[in-house]
């Protein structure tokens, strides 16, 4: 889990080797490449699951779909899907695309392919993802992963609503590679140069028209014509889903925590000791049930936590995992700034009675003003503030700007900035996921910095966040 | 001894060990039996263009030792009474070179093809060798060589190979030259006894396979024979059906009346557009022959913008003139005016061919079909509707090459039309590049025109690459 794979990591040392700049073109397909699975399926099990489908609509896929996989037009799945999207509309379906996105499809983004697609990036190569699926399916994924082009089959929108038509042929196999070509004339892009990633047996055509090209996960037939083609294959690990045993293990798991923050709290008030009775609550909190998930801990510097106590840590946020992770880090004598809300919520009650957060209400300007006095006389004293400055969750790796807040309060308590990041939580516990599975968390901690002032603080957060977008790029060994 | 000579002499020799297995490979047994000509034959037709008349005498002395270098000229088909067993090569007795090699007076290069044609038409004598040539000389002084060859005694790759092999690196006659095994005895087969030796082979095979089959199966989980089974059966689907559909104007296709085309164009500048589309020799002739198409369908107000052709797949690597391979058929873009962007295209669509793992299937099949009446195997080279071309590259000799003395000019390749409107043959000679072009001349309506789209089509792709 930990780490790219040996094949990943010559791949990317082959591209960094390779020629730079923008006349070398990087294609990716979506489905299978990108994402592990088919996004259509996605888009297809949500119009089921709101009894969109009609039963001789939902017969007439099957049927169509059991053809195409048995010698059949293969693509005349998608226009049955695309007629039967006449009349709806554009913006709705926009919107489908984006909430299916953050739901489903951006947890199946593979974390070697995105990879690739960084180290295109870093190269200056032009990246576009070239897909027979639609715009609808493909921006959101694109937008993520940074890449600007789409090559990509095109509906015909009248009025806000589908036709039923598509604009041009479906980019399938041939018409895949001919959008290609075109793509490449108009941006000048040099085939002869350039990279392009697929795993169905209709992509030959498109990995045909680049010097490089590589069968990424490819399916059986693509996996035999890329051995007697001579062209490498790339077998990228899928995200980790999940399993029975890992919700099982998940249940058990939070059992540990409370049961950890029960015995903790015990044990520290029979010896009269708050902190104390906290400090081991939270150690109980946080390793008994990352025990019980699976769940390891691989921490690079770890000596940077303890040498700048109290400090403001601020580490990047993508699930729920990174609390009980940092928590687990950190160890003892620190708190977290949460919402006002949060206060009463059931689910985190517990957890609050151990961390004592300081509450900030921010739809009071004063009052917040209030508690974050409160919160920098808290630091003075000894305790430390775990602070993710992204705000919310991300739903993919991709980091959030970041907010002012904690470098605020840096500058105003005088106490440094240990900067930790965090690799895959978000793939073991995916965002709006209960399930945690089981694997290793990658952990770095950088240089504390110290001295924060108003004066210069824009620039030094943006620096710091390049620092976060490095780390997460090019992992230290 | 000059370097020439001994080179020659080499290439003699591998003449004299070509082709002598005794029974017919499986696809050639299937071919054999299915033959109907002309429209399902598979005669291989040259035409070679030479500089100068030869002298007569020295041209029969030439073909004369060829046929008694190369035995498998002087050998018929021996057919077993039942189908139990493949045909056989055997010495024919009664060889006559008189028979099969002749000589004839023509006025200018049309009546050179013209010729040439209805001597591809004529049927071959089975029971004789399966060869036949004519010296047609021109009242001009220049002279050309039509020499008819039958698809069981070598296809159009092998006929390119053993011209090669027999013609001479200078203009002077060699006097010692090499001959093959005097000793070999004159096998003389019977036809009765070769079907009970097949009939006896068989038994002993069959029941062999059979329990190597039975064994298999019961040791592989049936929901793997089925997915397989479909996967196969899917993957024949496809590339029976999937390429695009006839052209409405290359037909009525009847195969009965042939009219052959010849074109030539210099070869650096094909393999220069073949190197910049990462593509071979090959997908630069399907292009080629395709823009022609284009043309020819725009000149007669047609709007089509993709037609069937039948190509030739390496199934050992893609990129090497391998030995083995696969007939397939792609849906040829017509529409594609750049002609690089046409070769990128053409070099896609065959290249996909490569995920089909029932590309062999005629290989898989004959064997079977064998066992069968002939007008089974017949049918089954006719299930796959035939594409409106087949187009074919054959490598030639790479330096200019003479016979009895006269040097020849070109090397032009009319291949079969089994169903098609054209069959194209590509021959390198030399520098140059010999395209040989069979026409069903019932299914084009305006020879000329096809002539000068392909003429222009030529003229374009050599534009490409220079």
């Amino acid at each position: 889990m930990s780490g790219l794979s040996t094949a990943a990591r010559e791949a990317i040392d082959a591209i960094e080797a390779g020629p730079q700049g923008p006349e070398v073109g990087a294609f990716f397909d979506l489905d299978g490449t990108l994402v592990a699975g088919y996004t259509a399926a996605t888009f297809y099990g949500d119009r089921l699951k709101g009894r969109e489908v009609s039963p001789a609509e939902f017969l007439r896929t099957v049927v169509t779909a059991v053809d195409g996989e048995l010698g059949g037009d293969p693509t005349r799945i998608a226009h049955v899907a695309f007629s039967a999207m006449r009349g709806e509309s554009e913006e709705a379906f926009a919107d489908l695309g984006e909430r299916l996105f953050r739901a489903k499809i951006a947890g199946t983004i593979r974390r070697e392919s995105r990879a690739l697609v960084a180290a295109h990036q870093r190269a200056g190569h032009t990246v576009a993802v070239a897909s027979a699926a639609t715009a609808y399916q493909i921006a959101p994924v694109a937008r993520d992963l940074g890449v600007e082009h789409l090559i990509c089959t095109r509906l015909v929108v009248e009025d806000g609503q589908f036709t039923g038509e598509t604009d041009g042929p479906m980019l399938w196999g041939r018409h895949k590679a001919s959008g290609v070509r075109a793509f490449a004339r108009e941006h000048g892009v040099d085939l002869a140069e350039s990279y392009a990633y697929g795993n169905g047996y209709e992509d030959v055509a498109f990995l045909s028209s680049v010097g490089h090209p590589t069968a990424l996960n490819p399916h059986r037939d693509l996996r035999a014509a890329a051995a007697r083609l001579g062209w490498p294959v790339l077998d990228l690990a899928d995200p980790v889903g999940g399993s029975l045993v890992a919700a099982g293990r998940t249940v058990a798991a939070l059992a540990g925590m409370n049961a950890g923050v029960g015995a903790g709290l015990a044990y520290g008030l029979l010896r009269g000791d708050r902190s104390e009775a906290r400090n081991t609550a939270v150690k109980l909190a946080t390793h008994l049930p990352m025990a019980i998930a699976g769940v390891s801990v691989d921490v690079l510097h770890r000596e940077r936590l303890w040498t700048h106590r109290p400090a403001i840590f601020v580490a990047n946020h993508q699930s729920a995992l990174d609390i009980p992770v940092l928590g687990q880090l950190l160890e003892r004598d620190f708190t977290i700034v949460a919402k006002k809300e949060a206060r009463w919520d059931p689910r985190t009650f517990v957890g609050s009675v151990v961390i004592d957060p300081a509450w900030i209400d921010r739809s009071d300007s004063a009052s917040a003003r209030a508690t974050l006095d409160g919160v920098v006389d808290r630091i003075r004293g000894g305790t430390s503030l775990m602070i993710f400055p992204e705000g919310t969750r991300s739903a993919t790796p991709v980091l959030g700007p970041f907010r002012k807040g904690a470098f605020h309060l840096a500058a105003q308590a005088g106490v440094p900035v240990v900067p930790v990041v965090l690799r895959n939580t978000g793939e073991l516990m995916r965002r709006s996921s209960l399930v945690l599975n089981p694997g290793v968390v990658d952990v770095c901690v950088l240089e504390p910095e110290t001295d924060w002032s108003a004066d210069d603080m824009d620039d030094r957060i943006a620096a710091l966040r390049q620092k976060f977008q490095d780390t997460l790029a090019r992992w230290p060994q | 001894m000059s370097p020439t000579t001994s080179e020659d002499l080499e290439r003699w020799g591998s003449a004299a060990t070509w082709s002598s297995g005794a029974e017919l490979t499986p696809v050639q047994t299937l071919l054999w039996r299915a033959e109907r000509h002309p429209v399902q034959s598979s005669t291989t037709t040259v035409v070679i263009d030479l500089d100068r008349a030869p002298d007569w005498q020295r041209f029969v002395a030439a073909t004369e030792w060829g046929t008694r270098l190369v035995r498998r000229l002087r050998q018929r088909v021996v057919d077993p009474v039942v189908p139990t067993a493949p045909p056989t090569w055997a010495d024919d007795p009664t060889f006559d070179l008189r028979y099969h090699l002749r000589r004839e007076r023509v006025a200018g290069r049309d009546e050179v093809l013209a010729e040439a044609a209805q001597v591809a038409l004529r049927p071959f004598d089975r029971s004789r060798p399966l060869w036949e040539g004519v010296l047609l000389e021109d009242t001009d002084g220049g002279a050309s060589y039509v020499l008819k060859i039958h698809h069981a005694l070598a296809d159009p790759l092998g006929t390119v190979q053993l011209l090669s092999m027999l013609q001479s690196g200078r203009r002077a006659h060699t006097p010692r030259k090499p001959l093959g095994d005097e000793d070999a005895a004159p096998a003389e087969v019977d036809p009765v006894d070769l079907a009970v030796a097949g009939l006896r082979g068989d038994a002993s095979v069959l029941a062999g396979s059979a329990w190597g089959a039975a064994r298999s199966l019961l040791s592989t989980r049936p929901s793997t024979v089925v997915a397989s089974g479909l996967r196969y059966g899917a993957s024949v689907r496809r590339l029976l059906t999937q390429a695009a559909p006839p052209s409405p104007e290359l037909a009525p296709r009847t195969g009965r009346s042939w009219a052959f085309l010849t074109l030539d164009a210099p070869l650096e500048p094909l393999r220069t557009v073949a190197r910049r589309s990462g593509a071979t020799l090959d997908d630069v002739a399907v292009a080629l022959v395709l823009g022609g198409l284009r043309r020819y369908h725009e000149r007669r107000g047609s709007d089509v913008r993709e037609v069937p052709v039948g190509v030739r797949v390496s199934l050992s690597r893609a990129d090497d003139l391998g030995n083995r391979f696969a007939g397939a058929v792609i849906s040829g873009p017509t529409a594609i005016e750049d002609p690089v962007d046409r070769v990128a295209a053409v070099r896609g669509e065959v290249l996909s061919l490569h995920t089909e793992r029932a590309l062999e299937v005629l290989d898989a099949a004959a064997p079977l079909l064998n066992r069968m009446p002939s007008f089974v195997g017949a049918s089954a080279l006719r299930v796959a509707a035939p594409p409106d071309a087949f187009v074919l590259t054959l490598p030639g000799p790479p330096k200019r090459r003479y016979m009895a003395g006269a040097q020849v000019r070109g090397t032009y390749v009319l291949g079969p039309l089994p169903g098609s409107a054209l069959t194209v043959v590509l021959t390198t000679l030399g520098d140059t590049a010999c395209l040989g072009v069979n026409v069903d001349a019932s299914a084009v309506a305006d020879l000329a025109a096809l002539r000068a789209s392909l003429e222009e089509a030529v003229g374009e792709m050599v534009a490409a690459g220079r």
